[in-house]
């Protein structure tokens, strides 16, 4: 049985007992390093330094400050992440389901697949120009993919006796797809949407970092130009701690649209 | 389209053949298989593993067509699925993302049932089979033989005319099997649905059955029947518990007479 370890009160505090010893070991060894070591804060400001730099973002910073930058980068990742799943979970599920669908596009996709986004980057700025459409024109992609490749597999993957049991109980095609597969499958694509998540953020930054006016990616270009080494430390920081917030959402997500998972962890 | 003679019985099969095409080859699975079903029978199935009883249930069910012969059901042939075949599949096939109450609900909702009388039914069947209070736990949370539970109410609420039912209690350990079957028996006689029970238990084909199929080793053809009603002679012993049938002579003799039966199909493939 592939029975996950069950999640008891004692495992829990264990586990925010290590998370914070290993969180304070690094804090710990990285402000002995640069504080007494390395005595260089062009390259390696201290923990104190970093948060100087945040504070001085969230004061204002380069027309804005920290919230402002945030949001510039969020609007971007949530336009282009949500158009993204539009697209592709309906195109992976209906390619999995109609093979002409399958054969003409699924090519395209092969092909698309093994480019990592961000080299899309520059062709988009060609096309777009450095404002927002170029920027969301990259993290449609980005979501895109992951999310054709994984909903294709759900719904290839359907147990064919769930798919038996329910044709002997007199389901048709529409209700073999919608009451059958893609709830069969809702696991496999809810880890893609995942996956998009992860890979839109990334993508975001990468594109902040070539071409932007605004945005956590800019920040930290912006303080790399001004040598200014606790700005690009603070924006790396802030990037970490959205996108935990945006996992720790995604984890909530998943456990409120497929609560028959959560069940086999008692 | 081909006449089909009516033989008056509810399910029908002539000259019965599958091969099936893989890519190691071609497998007849079931050859030149006949037999006449009356209504309200309860057929039991065995023979050695690889004969083909899968596949004449799944023939049964309308879910693959046959190669060569026929499969009627009440005179037609069977094209396709439908409600009145329902099938008990060995690994339960629940949905596991809906609770036990939806699952049994499924093909009652499926075809247009008005909620009111959905309702009824199926609580009517948790009631049968002992599953209240498991409405709304996900098949997950239950032990095997409550999902087999679950998987029989499934079938049963549909009220079909032929249950099918493959191996339904393979995955069972002994104690919830033997429960399992009395309380089969229990349930059925309430409907006396026309029941194909596919089996490797020779006690379990031979309590619960009116006639015990044997089928040869592949390509699977009927070896033999053994009519346990006239076999009897009186009351069929189903209705009494297992423990106390076991000790009936007539019914040792039968189980060892079916299990010589299989038993020669079996060396004559060693
Ligand atoms: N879909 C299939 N494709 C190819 N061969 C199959 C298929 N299903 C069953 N078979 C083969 O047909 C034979 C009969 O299978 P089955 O009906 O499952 O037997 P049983 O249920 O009596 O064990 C076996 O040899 C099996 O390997
Ligand atoms: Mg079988």
């Amino acid at each position: 049985m592939s029975r996950r370890m069950s999640k008891t009160g004692r495992d829990r505090l264990e586990t925010a007992i290590y998370a914070t010893i290993s969180v304070v070991s690094v804090l710990v060894f990285w402000h002995v390093f640069s504080v007494h070591m390395l005595k260089n804060e062009f390259i390696l400001p201290s923990p104190m330094q970093v948060i100087g730099g945040l504070e001085r973002l969230t004061l204002g910073y380069l027309g804005g400050n920290l919230l402002y930058h945030t949001g510039s980068s969020l609007l971007i990742v949530i336009t282009g992440y949500l158009i993204g799943l539009g697209i592709g979970i309906p195109l992976g599920i209906m390619m999995a389901w109609h093979e002409p669908v399958n054969r003409i596009i699924g090519p395209v996709v092969a092909v698309l697949r093994p480019i990592p986004t961000p080299a899309w980057i520059p062709l988009a700025i060609l096309w777009f120009g450095i404002g927002m459409s170029g920027k969301v024109f990259v993290i449609i992609l980005s979501a895109m993919v992951p999310c054709i490749f994984n909903s294709f597999t759900a719904i290839r993957e359907t147990p064919r006796e769930l798919l038996d049991a329910a044709r002997t109980m007199g389901a048709g095609k529409r209700t073999l797809l919608f009451e059958v597969a893609i709830p069969s499958g809702l696991p496999t694509i809810v880890a893609g949407m995942r996956i998009a998540l992860g890979n839109a953020w990334a993508t975001i930054v990468a594109a902040e970092l070539v071409a932007a006016s605004a945005g956590l990616g800019f920040l930290i270009l912006a303080g790399y130009r001004n040598f200014e080494a606790p700005v690009m430390a603070a924006g790396i920081i802030s990037i970490a701690i959205v996108g935990l917030i945006m996992n720790f959402a995604f984890q909530w997500f998943e456990s409120r649209i497929t609560p028959w998972r959560e069940s086999e962890e008692r | 389209m081909a006449m089909e003679q009516d033989t008056g019985n509810d399910l029908s099969f002539q000259n019965l053949g599958m091969v099936y095409e893989a890519r190691t080859g071609s497998v007849a699975a079931l050859d030149g298989f006949s037999f006449d079903v009356r209504a309200n029978e309860f057929i039991t199935i065995v023979g050695p593993s690889g004969c083909g009883k899968s596949t004449l249930l799944q023939v049964t069910s309308g879910l693959q067509a046959p190669t060569s012969g026929k499969a009627l059901l009440n005179g037609r042939s069977i094209t396709g699925p439908s409600p009145d075949k329902a099938m008990v599949f060995q690994s339960f096939s629940l949905f596991p993302w809906k609770p036990v109450k939806q699952n049994i609900e499924f093909g009652l909702r499926v075809s247009g049932m008005s909620r009111a009388e959905r309702d009824e039914l199926v609580d009517y069947y948790i009631g049968v089979t002992g599953l209240t209070g498991f409405e709304n736990h996900y098949p997950r949370q239950l032990s095997g033989g409550m999902q087999q539970r679950v998987a029989i109410a499934r079938a049963l609420a549909m009220r079909p005319r032929v249950l099918l039912m493959d191996e339904p209690f393979a995955a069972l350990d002994a104690m919830n099997r033997t429960l399992m079957q009395e309380e089969l028996v229990r349930i059925w006689s309430e409907h006396k649905p026309t029941v194909l029970f596919i089996t490797h238990s020779v006690e379990e084909a031979v309590y619960m059955a009116d006639k015990v199929l044997v089928m040869t080793k592949r390509p699977g053809r009927l070896k033999c029947t053994i009519d346990i009603n006239a076999e009897i002679g009186c009351a069929h012993w189903r209705t009494q518990p297992i423990d106390e049938v076991l000790l009936v002579p007539k019914f040792q003799e039968l189980r060892h007479r079916v299990w010589e039966e299989v038993r020669a199909e079996i060396e004559v493939n060693a």
